[in-house]
């Protein structure tokens, strides 16, 4: 199958937002203006913490902050010196941080970041592990959930079997991005 | 009520490079956009990173609510259109308008009018 006709192609994946099950993002925002505006989104890999990050962005400018934004990964473990300088130097109250990836930190640079950061408006942030800020939300998976997005990128016609999807689902330990990349690969090798 | 439309010049998707593409776009919307832009521009799909390239845009002044413009580019030599297993290079026309509203295109640029196919890639 060309690339261009794969159903799990890079834009089709990205496309997928985060799935809500038993509350709204407006619930979200709702605890976490209780929190303080301060909180952690949790999770293993591939659970879907990014986009639950981005989907929360448009809520937040409705609510008047200014989104900065700031991401590390295992490619990016830091930041230089010179940047953190100038993006604290003008940080109000006005400003929200987004921060994905905040747990690639080291604690001491963590705890550096998270007092000067008092100046914003507010801190949400993405981590492995809970401890950094307080639980806003555990980003969680299931097999259910996997072969609820490969159905809707086949355009609800899923011909992979639940017991497939169940095997492909623990096989990534529940990594639905890595299990989608496989997706892909079984999608490529198939005739047009 | 959101109705845009990109034709060709007699309904042409296949061009080689160096060509002109020329037609017109319309557009009927609620209100009157403040912009309305035409873009020619690739994109790649597939497994990775998606990279995008706009090479040429036209800006429309004062469209209005219901209208109606000719457009005519000329085509770039490279990159021509191709696929593989792994990733596909489309050209595209886009029409945006302010309001956010937009129509696309494809169309494929290469020396046989053929999207390339590429083998093992």
């Amino acid at each position: 199958m060309k690339a261009r006709n794969n159903p799990f192609r890079t834009d089709r994946v990205l496309a997928v937002r985060y799935r809500l099950c038993d509350e709204t993002l407006n619930d979200l925002l709702e605890r976490l203006q209780k929190m303080g505006f301060r909180g952690a989104i949790i999770g293993p890999n591939g659970t879907g913490k990014t986009t639950l990050l981005e989907d929360l962005e448009p809520a937040l400018c409705a609510l008047g902050f200014r989104i900065k934004k700031l991401r590390l990964d295992d490619e990016k473990r830091s930041f230089a010196k010179v940047f953190i300088k100038d993006f604290f130097a003008d940080l109000t109250a006005q400003d929200f941080i987004l921060f994905d990836g905040a747990e690639q930190m080291t604690t001491i640079d963590w705890q550096l970041f998270k007092f000067k950061s008092k100046k914003a408006g507010g801190m949400l942030i993405t981590a492995y592990r809970k401890g950094l800020l307080p639980t806003l939300k555990e980003c969680e998976t299931s097999p259910e959930l996997l072969q609820e997005i490969i159905s809707d990128l086949l355009g609800g016609a899923s011909s992979e079997s639940s017991s497939s999807t169940t095997e492909l689902f623990h096989r990534h330990r529940g990594n639905i991005r890595v299990a989608l990349r496989e997706m892909y690969d079984v999608y490529a090798g198939k005739p047009i | 009520m959101r109705d845009l439309e990109i034709r060709t010049r007699d309904d042409k998707t296949d061009y080689r490079p160096s060509e002109e593409v020329a037609g017109e776009i319309s557009w009927q919307t609620d209100a009157a956009p403040h912009d309305a832009e035409l873009r020619l521009f690739w994109h790649t799909a597939g497994k990775g990173t998606r990279d995008v390239e706009v090479v040429e845009s036209i800006s429309f002044e004062s469209p209005a609510r219901q209208d109606r413009r000719p457009f005519r580019f000329t085509l770039p030599d490279a990159p021509y259109s191709f696929s593989g297993k792994l990733v596909s290079l489309i050209w595209s026309l886009e029409l945006v308008l302010s309001s956010g509203e937009t129509e696309r295109l494809d169309i494929v640029i290469s020396p046989t009018r053929n999207e390339i196919a590429l083998q093992g890639v």
